[in-house]
């Protein structure tokens, strides 16, 4: 592929990422669990393939990619990648399996217990990738590169509180935590990891993708602070209930959490005003509402840790389906027809007229597919508030037929389907694994 | 641009013009990204930038340049360098050729 700075396995990650979230929507579609009971084995499994199978890998590979050009230096050790990915998804499968002991699949135990393996040292891979472009920049005195340092650092924290409770679950001996831990665990997963992490590259990416101004001034330092302060208090609370301590933290980490939200709300409604971008493109459009559900999220997280049940559920499916998984398929669009267009044209720039990045996009499509995600988003949200199976199962089916739509769209992206046959120049590449390199003479 | 008269500046930026920024649709001398123009003799120097610097496409935009000045005339060789101080910003679409 041509370019520096090209990340070979991103598209690789994306398709791994791609099936485990068609493949947990589904199984959510004939076995998820109703409302109110997402504790239960079943819920467990389909909430880790969507957390880590979907969500966490398509992470992964767009920091892979992403990280080097916004911080301009190159990954630490690229071919490290391809492991973290073979280990990643299998992972993700053994847990989501192993879960299923719970629901008296004797097996599944087992499976419980090892599988926290595997993804650790997928994770332990990333992160000495991420460590590259992290240290040789200085990360902590950029904003991107500060979000996604403790993006990191949650992830450890998270995937050590899961791995204990797994083991626990599964009657191992050894390391283990107790179960009572689980909203540390999936604050520390879902804000932490996942949400700084998108923070944290969306902050330039969307000033580039807006033709935005770097915003200066003291949002981003403080949002960064409170975001340490959010972990600081999670790894304390894990601390101290492993200890068997009392007089958790949890609502000072959910009020922090939800500081850093609002603070980073505030810092993209400005770069949004700020746009030398008239009208932006689909990716961006379709972002925007998916920070309704953020602002939801955040909302409800420090009652919902309070009480949990159903506020619980409602909270953390706002905050993985309609804030993350909107932003992540939004920004896949984007992504994979820039990469595509690398690909293919790149080495043909200045020879002759050349399509641009989104006319390999079927944008009124894309708006449609993305629209019926949110309304699924919405619709599940609610059922969960309001203990309504039927009606959260209609929203899995909206779910499904939304990324079904996307991933065909995807696919056309990659086969230039919007081209007319004789702009496309010569074989296409591979749908989603990197091209072949030569061998140097 | 220094060394050359005005109606190569012209040639000089139409040439330019051809390079489109795949992802804005805005060719290299809108974006601002062209910071300096020189002629000497029949060599040609064009120092340039892109949005961000470690952009993927930087040394393909770069390279893209100076495929499209090679064939001007009376141009025996087309330079384009790349640089990111100053670095780019919004502020400079619409600047132009120069800083």
């Amino acid at each position: 592929m041509p370019g520096k700075h090209l990340a070979r396995w991103t598209l690789s990650w994306f398709a791994s990422a791609l099936l485990c979230l068609v493949l947990a929507l589904a199984l959510a579609l004939v076995a998820a669990p109703a409302p109110g009971e997402w504790r239960r084995g079943v819920g467990l499994a389909l909430l880790h393939l969507a957390a880590i199978g979907w969500l966490s890998q398509a992470m992964i590979g767009a920091l892979i990619q992403f990280l080097p050009v916004l911080l301009a230096r190159p990954l630490l050790w690229p071919g490290l990648s391809l492991a973290a990915l073979l280990l990643t998804g299998p992972g993700a499968g053994l847990l989501a399996l192993g879960f299923l002991g719970l629901e008296g699949w004797p097996p599944g135990l087992t499976l419980l217990a090892v599988a926290p393996l595997p993804l650790g040292l997928a994770f332990l891979l990333v992160m000495t990738l991420a460590a590259g472009p992290l240290v040789a920049a200085r990360g902590w005195r950029d904003a991107t590169g500060r979000m996604v340092i403790l993006a990191l650092v949650a992830l450890g924290l998270a995937w050590l509180g899961g791995a204990g409770m797994a083991r626990m679950l599964a009657g191992a001996g050894g390391f283990t935590l107790p179960a009572d831990l689980l909203p540390f665990h999936v604050t520390l997963g879902a804000a932490g990891w996942l949400g700084l992490a998108a923070m944290g590259v969306s902050y330039r990416l969307f000033a580039m993708f807006l033709l935005a101004p770097d915003p200066t001034g003291p949002l981003r330092p403080a949002t960064a602070l409170l975001a340490l302060l959010m972990i600081a208090a999670l790894a304390l609370g894990m601390a101290r209930g492993a200890a068997g301590g009392a007089a958790s933290p949890a609502l000072a980490a959910m009020a922090a959490a939800a500081a850093v939200a609002l603070l980073y709300l505030a810092d993209l409604s400005r770069l949004w005003r700020s746009r030398n971008r008239p009208r932006p493109e689909v990716n961006m459009r379709m972002s925007r509402p998916s920070l309704c559900f953020l602002a939801l999220a955040a909302g409800l997280a420090p009652f919902a840790i309070r009480q949990g049940g159903a506020l619980a559920e409602a909270a953390v499916f706002a905050a993985l389906i309609g804030w993350l998984s909107t932003l992540t398929l939004a920004q896949m669009v984007k992504i994979v027809s820039f990469l595509t267009w690398i690909q293919i044209f790149a080495p043909r720039i200045g020879r002759g007229p050349l399509p641009l990045v989104q006319d390999l996009v079927d944008e009124p499509a894309a708006r449609r597919w993305l629209l019926l995600w949110l309304a699924g988003a919405a619709l599940g949200t609610l059922a969960l508030l309001a203990g309504q199976p039927a009606a959260f199962r209609a929203a899995i089916a909206c779910l499904l037929i939304a990324a079904l739509g996307l991933l065909r769209l995807l696919w056309q992206i990659r086969r230039l389907a919007r081209l007319a046959p004789g702009r496309h120049p010569g074989p296409l590449p591979p749908l989603f694994l990197p091209p072949q390199t030569k061998a140097q003479p | 641009m220094t060394g050359a008269a005005p109606d190569r500046l012209a040639e000089v930026r139409a040439a330019l013009a051809t390079v489109i920024d795949p992802e804005t649709g805005h060719d290299l001398v809108a974006m601002g990204m062209i910071y300096a123009v020189e002629l000497e003799g029949d060599l040609l120097r064009v120092t340039m930038t892109t949005t961000i610097r470690g952009c993927p496409m930087a040394e393909l935009l770069r390279a893209g340049a100076e495929a499209a000045l090679a064939g001007l005339p009376g141009i025996a060789r087309a330079e384009v360098r790349l640089t990111w101080d100053p670095p780019w910003t919004p502020a400079r679409i619409g600047a132009g050729i120069g800083l």
